[in-house]
């Protein structure tokens, strides 16, 4: 190549906005989370980490840590559990199986925000048709106020989650599975091997590349998700469904305590970071192999 | 019974739960939003007439127009910015090999995992120290820097794809590096433009944290703001507004979503397999 600067001249642009809109914000909340600052955002001076000791101190935080950690891992677990078989069951051949992929594909279509609007209304507890339609199945005989406690918002809240998270995961295991010669089976069903011994033997291994990928996705988006919480519930009632990016969003925008909504932020990243730099080694892995 | 019917049988019953849990949504959305007015707070599931003029009523009562203009407005800021910033940087990264290759990667990669919640704080400084809270241009400004290195990932992976052969063809006959890129090369990339810039413009049609907190004032909600102010603090919630809002919102770019999902789930998997 005769230029050696082009390619550095072509990329340039796209990189410096991309980490513009990265490295400004968390350099910003870097400064915030050590200094003292006022409501406005005011810097004062240094103050030896005391935002995040506070953090540490606030039953608040620990909550929303805890229910975090309960939320990614069950809502990540169930998309798991729904999705393997589900995947097996598009995978394999019958009618109508293209009529039920687009069914199953279609909350992914629709943005977090209107998902959390409709459950929002369908689990109204006076007019909710949910309500109406378990009371006409005779599963209940009175109105349950979903929404109302954490009891029964929190388990609604993952319940969705696991919803809109299972078609993008049932996609990547689609394409594990069709990496999956038919060879194997045919040649284990032939010495004998049950549909249990198939799926212990041959489609679990090789599906857990795939299955590994899936889990690290989810656990970044799910533990970066706000519209499902915030719109149904904002974490209430009394932060009793708040996850992190909730009581994030509470501290830096309701009730204006900026250094610790700030150190909250750094620690989310760092979790990020974490996550991200796992999710990097199991791709890099996935290449070589 | 043939063994495909039996299979058949055996593949709707088992998918049925999940079947009868997807659609609930949005039989609730499509039902409430054709309800009359007085039906709609009495759970009854299905409407003794279908009140299409919800949709013109909701269009008025909840100022969807302006709503829509803002959310395209944004989303073609974020879509075509995003696309001319990145078809060179996918070019430079497909065709030529240079030091801090590997690592302009990673870093794309990994940006790609951090979602503006994390850093909205951060970034509602930025804009407020610019005086640009409220505006929509800024929203548009930071949906196409965050969008980026999803356009740049995807691109790249069509452009792998695209053969060699013909620009350096093209080059034997003497064309220079530029007059290759835009003869020959760009025309075979159109459909992969085509498919990022449509999935960038989804991503900044459906964002919602960035929005929640730069936009405060009505005049600049965009839509998924505009439903959410519908319901959120409200003492009286005109769900039939709600629903029809929700359903015109979401229609469009879902039917486009469906139709080009599988481009997505390979440009992805293009990515990750190199």
């Amino acid at each position: 190549m005769h230029n050696r600067a082009l390619p550095y001249l072509l990329t340039l642009p796209s990189l410096a906005l991309a980490a513009i809109v990265i490295f400004w914000p968390v350099w910003d909340l870097i400064q915030i989370s050590l200094h003292d600052v006022n409501r406005f955002g005011q810097l004062r001076e240094l103050n030896d980490f005391a935002n995040f000791k506070a953090l540490a101190a606030d039953p608040d935080f620990t909550a929303a840590l805890l229910r975090t950690a309960l939320w990614t891992v069950l809502v990540v677990g169930g998309a798991l559990l729904v999705s393997i078989p589900v995947a097996m069951i598009l995978n394999s051949d019958f009618y109508g199986r293209s009529v039920a992929r687009v069914i199953i594909m279609l909350p992914w279509a629709v943005s977090l925000t209107m998902t959390a609007i409709v459950w929002r209304w369908a689990l109204n507890g006076e007019s909710g048709m949910l309500n109406s339609a378990l009371r006409n199945l005779g599963i209940i005989d009175q109105n349950i106020q979903w929404l109302a406690s954490a009891a029964t918002a929190f388990p609604m809240q993952v319940l969705i989650g696991i919803l809109v998270t299972v078609p993008f995961t049932t996609t990547i295991f689609l394409g594990g599975l069709s990496s999956i010669p038919d060879d194997l089976y045919e040649a284990s069903a032939l010495e004998g091997a049950t549909a249990v011994q198939q799926f212990r033997h041959i489609t679990f291994p090789l599906l857990k590349p795939f299955v590994n990928i899936a889990i690290v996705l989810n656990t970044i988006y799910v533990f970066n998700s706000f519209p499902i919480i915030w719109v149904m519930t904002q974490g209430g009632p009394a932060n009793s469904t708040d996850i992190l990016v909730t009581h994030l969003y509470k501290l830096a925008f309701r009730i204006g305590k900026l250094g610790e909504a700030s150190a909250v932020s750094l620690v989310m990243f760092a979790i990020l970071l974490l996550f991200t730099m796992i999710y990097v080694r199991l791709a890099m892995r996935e290449s070589r192999a | 019974m043939s063994p495909k019917a039996k299979r058949t049988v055996i593949a709707w019953v088992l998918l049925s739960p999940l079947i009868v849990v997807t659609i609930f949504p949005f039989a609730v959305m499509f039902l409430t939003a054709v309800k009359p007015r007085t039906e709609v707070l009495s759970p009854t599931w299905w409407p003794s007439t279908f009140m299409w003029s919800n949709f013109s009523d909701m269009w008025v009562a909840t100022k969807f127009g302006q709503a829509l203009l803002n959310s395209l407005y944004v989303s073609v800021i974020a879509t075509v910015g995003a696309i001319v910033f990145s078809i060179p940087a996918a070019y430079a990264m497909s065709r030529f090999r240079f030091a801090g290759h590997g690592a302009f990667r990673q870093f794309l990669l990994v940006s790609q995992m951090i979602s503006p919640i994390v850093l909205v704080l951060g970034l509602f400084r930025l804009l407020a120290a610019w005086g640009m809270i409220e505006s929509t241009t800024a929203v548009g400004f930071v949906y196409m820097a965050f969008n980026i290195a999803f356009t740049v990932w995807m691109l790249q992976s069509y452009f792998d794809t695209i053969p060699r052969d013909l620009e350096e063809a093209s080059w034997m006959e003497g064309g220079g590096r530029w007059l290759t890129l835009r003869r020959v090369f760009l025309p075979l990339g159109v459909p992969a433009i085509a498919v990022t810039a449509i999935f960038t413009f989804i991503n900044a049609w459906n964002e919602f944290v960035i929005a929640l907190t730069m936009l405060r004032r009505q005049e600049s909600y965009t839509l998924p703001i505009q439903v959410f102010s519908l319901v959120a603090g409200r003492y009286s919630i005109e769900w039939h507004h709600v629903m029809a809002a929700t359903l015109l919102a979401t229609l469009p770019v879902a039917v486009l979503f469906m139709w080009l999902q599988r481009y997505l789930v390979r440009g992805l998997a293009l990515g990750a397999v190199k």
